[in-house]
Parts: structure tokens; C-alpha cells; sequence
């Protein structure tokens, strides 16, 4: 009798914790009892030329604010020295976030936060901003008239975006289907699948997701062949069709704060040091290859090439999403496609 | 009253070194001398005399307000050399809080015991506020903020962005208090005193005595529950009100800068701090149910203690393992800093409601854990 009385209360932590491990997994199961949403059946080139009419060329979006994350697996080992902080190389492993507000093409305004940290870029009627609060610094950006809103960051990409380049590459060889409708930050949306037909490039396909009513893209992955889980994806996390408040697209400096005019800073300070020289590209689409100079001697001490195979010719780097040589003669080659193709172009 | 619990309290540590108190144990405490333990134990027998013809709610309110010293002193007596058994026993079959005088019925009898337990509550709070080890806590988690706003002061604030925020505005000292004292010694703080809740109790041989009393385990561990947020709230205040005065004193006060770079009225700002102490507040008392569960467990203060400090220095460390940032949501310590959200405008409410729920999440496993424990397990000591 009393054992029964022990488990009987033992019952109740364990119902508690059966309750917080079922709000944890509940988003998947209810998103999996209600099934796909209901959306009017469109076919592939249907809803292409619907996407395409609108994100092709200069897009016009409806006021909206969200959150987007990004997220990227590419395979490659975790990289303990990339700065967590708004850094090109951070692209390439790890998640992101970004806050956008979007009041009309010259409206904008893009946030990053950090930990105890925040970087936006403002874009009003011409007048841009960059504020950094970790280095308390606002930047007035010189904008040539007539020029869209500057992207803050490589890895500031939003969803549409991301969008018009894979909509750029299905002008090539590309087998485009539709695939099933899914939600996407609480919307119902249609799914678009853009499939490289040449069996050299390393991608299966890319997929869009395109919100069922205004046919804003709102999330991009790719997959890479043989994975189960995108490579790469971009997408909201939240999104909200409604303008912003106006606060939002306004910017003093705040007192206290250096001000200075010029490029975005980021941009030109934490840019990794480009190969300057000749850049070629080969091959078209999905299957193109980028041959630049490089210097490995100068990337010694790197953690991607501590990874590198070597083969005839060079060392080759190879991630899930792309492949990469470098050439014993002081060439990089650097593809979506597999490491015999780079081989193959490199001669 | 007052003057008498200080007395006998003051002699209880020396009952700690041998740990188990019951019949011959008992024999090897040192006499408790002076008028303190006369008038203690006066007490003690009155509540006996009062518990046998429990009819009254009188009674009950006297037996619970007679706090635990009245049965410590009886135990030195060694008059409740049975009763041992009965205090496990009492509790098990009474874990809701029916006294053995249960015959009060309706409002009367809730009222009544609603003004126990406020009084067991009060009693408690002045346990854990009293000892010279809590104000010395307090003292410190109050002289950090002073120390952070003074170095400021002097050694200005080279580089930092957010200490020359500090300079710029003493409003924003109050977050960089939080900030530093977030990650280890808040939690360092809660988990002495949450720890020590059932630990030190059972490690005194109070608890057993604390049993007697027709508080009802459910009741006792609500009332150490709700004695750690009192706690967990006083020490954010603490930190907030100092790191406030200390900004207020030495550095100009006006709009506040946000994250963002928006610039709020001073009233803005301060809500927003509010906010972050709240949250903070919350955290900590998450924590403290976590030391109380483990503290349910031992007999030992000290091992409660260690092992949830240990826990949060664990915890801390798996969170610069990048390979393991798949858990890492699922740690206490990973949302103890996600206030910055209350620095953003608009209002990041995304990362701070996660972080509520996580914190609800804890306080709900590891209250009840903390329960079945408690109300399952026998007092031995």
C-alpha cells in the first residue's frame, strides 16, 4: 500500500515531464495531424510564371515585418574562430536571424541581434543608416539616387532574395515541378522544385516555398544529393502582412554616439581578403564553375584546407553543397558540381 | 517571541556537527543555557498542551506560529523520543495539511488556514533573512553593482560599448548589473538558500519537529517554494536598486539609448528594467526549485548546495561546446541572459517568452520532483 501511494506520487513528475516533452514536440505532431493546407491546384509552369512574373526582376513586395532565419549545414567542420557576430564566414556554418520591416522599396529596415548587441540598417527615402550598438557607431551611407536598398551583409540574404537567384538558375537546365504545400511561418504556401538536370552538379534540387496568397517566397532550401536535410535554407520564421510602424524606418543618432559617413562599414572591414585578380567562370547555371588565383600559403593555418584531400594536381575540399580545388599552379575552382568536373576544368 | 527564536537559533549550528537527532543523540547536545532555552521550552510544552485538545483554530494557528524552534527545544529535552516515527508517519497520512484537530469545517477552517500558512510563510521568510549568511549575500550581490559603477567612474570605459553606455547614462548600469551577475553569482546566491531549504532543515534535525506540526508536507514545501522566490525577488531588487543609485550618483540620468539605437524617455526605460528584473526573478526562482528538489534528496546543506552550483557550471560549459548547441535550449543557464530583448525596439518579446516557458517548464518538473520526494520519503533525521 505504501509502495502504490510512492508511485502514485512519482506519477506526477513524471506527468510533467511528459507534458513539457509534449509541448516541446507538439508543433511537428499538430502540424502533421492537420495534414497539408488547402490551396487552388496549380501546375509547375502556372505557378513559375506566377513567381517568376513577380520575383524575376525587381520584385515588388507588399508591407510585411517577419523574422528570418538562416541556416546552414554544409558539412563542413564547425569553425570555433569565426566571430559569432555578422561575419561573411559565419554564413557558412550554424543559424541566423534577421529582423526585417518592410514598408515600401524605400522603406526598409533590417536588424541583427547579438547577444547584449544589435546592428541595423535603415533605409528611408534615400537616406540610409548603418547603427552597430556593440561598437556605438552610426554610419550615414552614401547611396547613389535611384539605387534599391543596399544589402547590409552576405549573409543578410531574405527569402526573396534568395528567390530571384534560384529563379535565375532555372532559366537553364532545369526540371521544374511542384511539390507538396506545406506552412511556412503559419501560412499555407505552395512548394516549387527546381532540379538541375546535369548529373555532374552536387545540388538535387532547390525548393521554394511561395506564400499561396501574395506568392511572396517565404523560405528557400537547397538539398544537396543523398541528404535528407537542406544544405542551406532561408526562411521566415514569422512574417506579418500588415506596414510597420513608422518608428521603424526613422533614425537619429543616438547621443552619445560616433558618427561617421562612408561605405558599410562591415562590408569593408571584415570582408575577407578577396583574391584580387582574373575571375573566370565556366559552364553555365547550375554546373558553372569559378576559377580565381589563390595563394594557399596564405591560408596555411586554416581549419577548411587542414580537411583537404590532395590529388593529381592539387587539393581538393569537398562539403555536401560544394566543391572546391586548388590547383598546385595557385588556382581555386569552386563549384556546385563534384570535385572530377573542378578536375576536368581545371585541365 | 522574538528575542527567544534568536537565542535558540543561535545555538542550533552546534546541533549540525552530529547530524542525526533523535533519543541518543540527543544526550550529546550541549545543554542550551540561559533564559532563551527556558522560555523556549516553555513554549514547546505549551504547544503540546494546546495540540492534545486541538479543537480550536486558536490552537492550530499557535502550533504553526510556534514555529519550528518550539520543536527543536523539545527534542533537546528529549520528550518527543517516540514521536520520531509519528513525524513521518503524520505526514505521509496528511499530506494536504488536515491537522489532527481536524474537526474545523468551511470558511472558517480555510480562512484559519489560509493565516497558517501565512504565518508559516512569514516565519520562514524570516529564517532565511535573518541568518547573518543571507544579509551577507545580499551585501554582496549589492556592493558588485557599486564596485562595476565606480570603476566606471574612475577608469572610464574604453572600448566596451555597453559600459560607455554606462557613462553616457547611469540608467543603463542597471543592466549591466544584471548582466555580469547573471551567469554565476545570482545563481551562485539562490543556490544556497534553496539548497539549504530541506537539506539544512533535515541536516538540524528540525524538520522531523517541523513535521509535527499540522503544516502538512505539501503545505512546508509550498511555503520553502515561496520563501525562494521571496528570496530570488529580494536579490534582483537588491541588485536593481543598487546598480540604480550607484547610476543616479555618479553618472547623468536621462533618455536611454536602446540596443537598437532608439532613444526612449526615462520612464520607457525604467519599465523596460523592470521587465528584465522580473524575468531575472524568474529564472532564479527556477534554479532555486531545481536546488530544492536536489536539497529533498540529502540530508547534507552543503551537498544541495554544490551540486546545483556544480549543475550550473556545467551546463555553462556544455554551452561553448558548439558541437553540442542542439541541448543547448533545453539548459536553465542558456536563457538566464536572453533579457536583451527588452532593449530592442520594437520589443523583442520572442527570445524572453521562450524563456519564460523554459523557466515554467523547470519550476513545474522539478517542483513536482521535488514533491513526490518529499512527501514520499521518510524523516529519519
Amino acid at each position: 500500500m505504501f509502495t502504490r501511494a510512492r508511485v502514485v506520487r512519482w506519477g506526477v513528475p513524471a506527468a510533467a515531464l511528459l507534458v513539457v516533452a509534449g509541448a516541446i514536440g507538439a508543433g511537428p505532431v499538430i502540424a502533421a495531424v492537420q495534414g497539408e493546407p488547402q490551396l487552388p491546384e496549380l501546375t509547375a509552369d502556372q505557378l513559375l510564371t506566377e513567381v517568376g512574373a513577380r520575383w524575376g526582376g525587381p520584385g515588388s513586395m507588399p508591407p510585411m515585418s517577419g523574422t528570418i532565419v538562416e541556416t546552414a549545414s554544409l558539412g563542413i567542420p564547425a569553425l570555433p574562430a569565426v566571430p559569432s557576430g555578422p561575419s561573411p564566414l559565419a554564413l557558412l556554418s550554424g543559424s541566423h536571424e534577421l529582423k526585417v520591416w518592410y514598408g515600401s522599396a524605400d522603406q526598409v529596415r533590417l536588424a541583427i541581434p547579438g547577444p547584449m548587441s544589435e546592428q541595423n540598417l535603415i533605409y528611408n527615402k534615400g537616406q540610409a543608416w548603418w547603427w552597430d550598438s556593440a561598437a556605438n557607431t552610426a554610419t550615414k551611407i552614401k547611396i547613389p539616387s535611384g539605387t534599391p536598398a543596399p544589402a547590409p551583409l552576405p549573409t543578410a540574404v531574405t527569402p526573396p532574395d534568395a528567390a530571384r537567384l534560384a529563379l535565375a538558375m532555372a532559366e537553364s537546365d532545369t526540371a521544374v515541378s511542384v511539390g507538396n504545400d506545406s506552412t511556412v511561418a503559419g501560412r499555407a504556401a505552395y512548394e516549387l522544385v527546381l532540379a538541375p538536370k546535369a548529373p555532374e552538379s552536387l545540388v538535387r534540387d532547390v525548393r521554394l516555398a511561395v506564400d499561396g496568397e501574395t506568392m511572396v517566397p517565404l523560405r528557400v532550401q537547397i538539398f544537396a544529393k543523398g541528404a535528407a536535410e537542406p544544405a542551406f535554407e532561408v526562411g521566415f520564421d514569422s512574417i506579418t502582412f500588415a506596414r510597420p510602424a513608422p518608428e521603424n524606418f526613422t533614425f537619429t543618432p543616438p547621443p552619445g554616439a560616433k558618427v561617421t559617413e562612408g561605405d558599410l562599414p562591415v562590408l569593408t572591414q571584415e570582408r575577407p581578403q578577396m583574391p584580387t585578380g582574373d575571375l573566370a567562370v565556366t559552364g553555365k547555371g547550375w554546373t558553372s564553375v569559378v576559377t580565381l588565383p589563390f595563394d594557399a600559403t596564405q591560408f596555411k593555418d586554416n581549419p577548411l584546407l587542414a580537411g583537404a584531400k590532395t590529388v593529381a594536381g592539387g587539393k581538393v575540399i569537398t562539403t555536401k553543397l560544394v566543391s572546391a580545388l586548388i590547383t598546385d599552379d595557385g588556382r581555386l575552382l569552386v563549384g556546385a558540381v563534384t570535385p572530377e568536373t573542378l578536375e576536368k576544368a581545371a585541365g | 517571541m522574538s528575542t527567544d527564536e534568536r537565542t535558540v537559533e543561535a545555538k542550533t549550528p552546534v546541533l549540525s556537527g552530529d547530524g542525526v537527532v533523535g533519543g541518543p543523540a540527543s544526550g550529546s547536545v550541549p545543554p542550551v543555557s540561559g533564559g532563551g532555552a527556558t522560555a523556549a521550552a516553555g513554549a514547546a510544552v505549551s504547544w503540546h498542551e494546546k495540540a492534545a485538545d486541538a479543537g480550536s483554530s486558536g490552537a492550530r494557528d499557535s502550533a504553526l506560529g510556534g514555529d519550528r524552534r518550539a520543536g527543536a527545544v523539545v527534542s533537546r529535552h528529549g520528550e518527543t523520543a517516540g514521536s520520531g516515527g509519528e513525524a513521518s508517519n503524520l505526514g505521509a497520512a496528511t499530506p494536504m495539511g488536515e491537522g489532527p484537530g481536524g474537526a474545523l469545517s468551511g470558511a472558517g477552517a480555510r480562512s484559519a488556514t489560509w493565516r497558517a500558512t501565512l504565518r508559516l510563510f512569514r516565519s520562514e521568510v524570516g529564517l532565511i533573512f535573518r541568518r547573518p549568511r543571507t544579509v551577507a549575500m545580499l551585501v554582496v550581490v549589492a556592493v558588485v553593482p557599486v564596485l562595476c559603477g565606480v570603476a566606471i567612474r574612475i577608469f572610464g570605459a574604453d572600448g566596451e560599448a555597453l559600459m560607455a553606455q554606462v557613462a553616457g547614462n547611469g540608467l543603463a548600469l542597471g543592466y549591466v548589473a544584471f548582466s555580469i551577475m547573471t551567469p554565476l553569482i545570482l545563481p551562485l546566491v539562490v543556490a544556497v538558500v534553496a539548497g539549504d531549504a530541506l537539506a539544512g532543515e533535515a541536516g538540524l534535525g528540525t524538520l522531523r519537529y517541523l513535521l509535527t506540526a499540522p503544516a502538512g508536507r505539501t503545505r512546508l514545501l509550498g511555503v520553502k517554494f515561496a520563501g525562494i522566490a521571496a528570496f530570488a525577488l529580494a536579490t534582483s531588487l537588491v541588485i536593481v536598486l543598487a546598480a540604480l543609485v550607484t547610476g543616479l550618483l555618479l553618472f547623468p540620468v536621462g533618455p536611454v539609448t536602446l540596443l537598437s539605437g532608439t532613444t526612449v524617455p526615462l520612464l520607457d526605460g525604467l519599465l523596460r528594467i523592470g521587465l528584465i528584473t522580473l524575468y531575472v526573478t524568474l529564472g532564479m526562482i527556477a534554479l532555486g526549485t531545481l536546488a530544492l528538489a536536489v536539497s529533498s534528496f540529502t540530508d547534507a546543506a552543503i551537498g544541495a548546495i554544490v551540486t546545483t552550483v556544480v549543475l550550473v557550471l556545467v551546463s555553462q560549459i556544455l554551452a561553448f561546446v558548439p558541437q553540442l548547441d542542439v541541448i543547448s535550449p533545453y539548459l536553465l543557464t542558456s536563457w538566464f541572459q536572453r533579457f536583451d530583448g527588452a532593449l530592442r525596439e520594437p520589443l523583442a518579446t520572442g527570445d524572453m517568452g521562450q524563456g519564460v516557458l523554459a523557466f515554467a517548464a523547470y519550476i513545474a518538473i522539478f517542483g513536482s520532483i521535488a514533491w513526490a520526494r518529499f512527501t514520499s520519503r521518510d524523516i529519519t533525521a
